[in-house]
């Protein structure tokens, strides 16, 4: 009976993690040629790092949709579970959406809002809210 | 294909919906600086349709048009009776009141655990029918550039029929066009129901391409362009708006030759076409040129 009990939780544990959205962050560095950034990604699902998924990374300006084409990159798995690196070309410093396009294991898509600027990257900050994952 | 070619010609096809509802308005003599707005109707409403309420894509399509078309219809009833600069100023201002709208929407729901649809500014994040139905981004391009293909249709037909005629006569000369017994006034408001529903068209198409939208999406920048992309183009045909997307984002943009700078070609670009060929490059001259040359 114990041993049932104990499956179902596992089992509704297991569904709660799969059934969490995807979410991940961004830590991005200058690099010596103006505007590409070397980008490390960490995705992770229900607190647990997500490994082993394909990223395409690409980017787009809120405030003048689809007029930056910026070429999707492929995002490598890096140092540890969960991370990936990328370098990011974008035009020019300012507010990027980074779209995440998750495919493997995952599919999903995420967009990440940042501020680029010569320092790097941080998230964008809306009214008194903590910015979204 | 190549991700980067699909994402610039589903832009390219994105934007022409936005550049084909500001030059319907153009050939019947308005230039509108806020068909941004009602791409912003049919994005929000489009994705509210679909996220919250389940609706799949072609029917939430129909809806968002249908609001666009209604908000275009409210929005010009007062502003359709200023002339020129005033009903430019005054479109720019509903457009603006409309992405203040945009900030202030919050109507969430949770929908399998997750909270999603419009919070003010945070934006409205989750909309994922396309997504979750495995589209393929090549997939996606077919249906923007599909229905492109069918609105080009629409408006080559209209073009060549007597409803054609009488959208050029009242955009020509108004006056002479009342006098011959054209009710220009419901005409008008007619044409800007039509184009803020082909502008909500564009707006779904980008808001489910995009899976992300926020009020700044939808700012003056926007409504510049697209105003911008139709006045390069030319008036002369429907190809016009398109040709000038093309020049945009895929010549100045695509070749990435004036990368950083892009903006003040294309600055120059409308400046000089304003003085040399002020109806764009396929202006009504050009076009019967070509027309002649093809027959």
């Amino acid at each position: 009976m114990d041993k049932t009990a104990l499956g179902v939780v596992l089992l509704l544990v297991s569904f709660q993690v799969f059934a969490q959205r995807a979410q991940g962050e961004l830590a991005c560095k200058p690099t010596r040629t103006d505007f590409i950034y070397d980008c490390t990604i960490r995705l992770q699902r229900g607190g647990q790092p997500l490994a082993d998924v394909q990223i395409t990374v690409g980017a787009d300006m809120p405030s003048m949709p689809m007029a930056h084409n910026v070429r999707p990159v492929k995002a490598k798995p890096g140092k540890a579970p969960g991370e990936y690196q990328a370098m990011l070309d974008l035009e020019m410093l300012g507010e990027w959406a980074v779209k995440l396009r998750l495919g493997g294991p995952v599919k999903d898509q995420l967009v990440l809002l940042y501020e680029f600027d010569e320092k790097g990257a941080r998230p964008v900050r809306r009214g008194d809210r903590p910015p979204r994952k | 294909m190549d991700d980067y070619l699909i994402g610039v010609l589903t832009n390219i096809g994105l934007f022409s919906f936005l550049a084909l509802s500001a030059y319907l308005l153009l050939i019947a003599g308005e230039m509108s600086f806020g068909q941004q707005a009602f791409f912003g109707v049919g994005a929000y409403s489009g994705g509210v349709l679909t996220t919250i309420y389940g609706l799949p894509l072609p029917l939430a399509a129909l809806g968002a048009m249908l609001l666009g078309a209604l908000a275009a219809f409210l929005v010009g009833l007062p502003t359709l009776r200023l002339r020129g600069l005033y009903f430019a100023m005054a479109t720019l201002a509903a457009a603006e009141m409309a992405r203040i709208l945009f900030e202030l929407l919050r109507f969430q729901r949770e929908i399998d655990g997750e909270v999603v649809g419009p919070d003010g500014t945070q934006g409205f994040r989750g909309i994922r029918w396309v997504f979750e139905r495995g589209v393929e981004p090549e997939a996606y391009l077919a249906l923007v550039w599909g229905l492109l293909v069918v609105a080009l249709g629409v408006f080559l037909l209209v073009e060549r029929s007597r409803l054609g005629a009488t959208l050029r006569a009242i955009g020509e000369d108004p006056e002479l066009a009342r006098s011959c017994g054209i009710g220009v006034e419901r005409f008008k408001l007619g044409v800007a129901a039509a184009a803020g529903a082909l502008a909500a068209l564009g707006g779904v198409l980008f808001a489910h391409h995009n899976t992300y939208i926020e009020p700044r999406n939808f700012d003056i920048m926007l409504g510049v362009h697209s105003l911008a992309y139709a006045l390069i183009g030319g008036l002369g045909t429907a190809f016009g708006p398109l040709l000038g997307v093309l020049v945009d984002i895929g010549v100045l943009e695509g070749s990435r030759v004036f990368q950083g700078y892009r903006m003040i070609a294309f600055g120059g670009l409308v400046a000089l076409l304003l003085v040399f060929r002020p109806r764009g490059i396929l202006d009504e001259t050009m076009v019967r040129w070509i027309r002649r040359r093809l027959a």
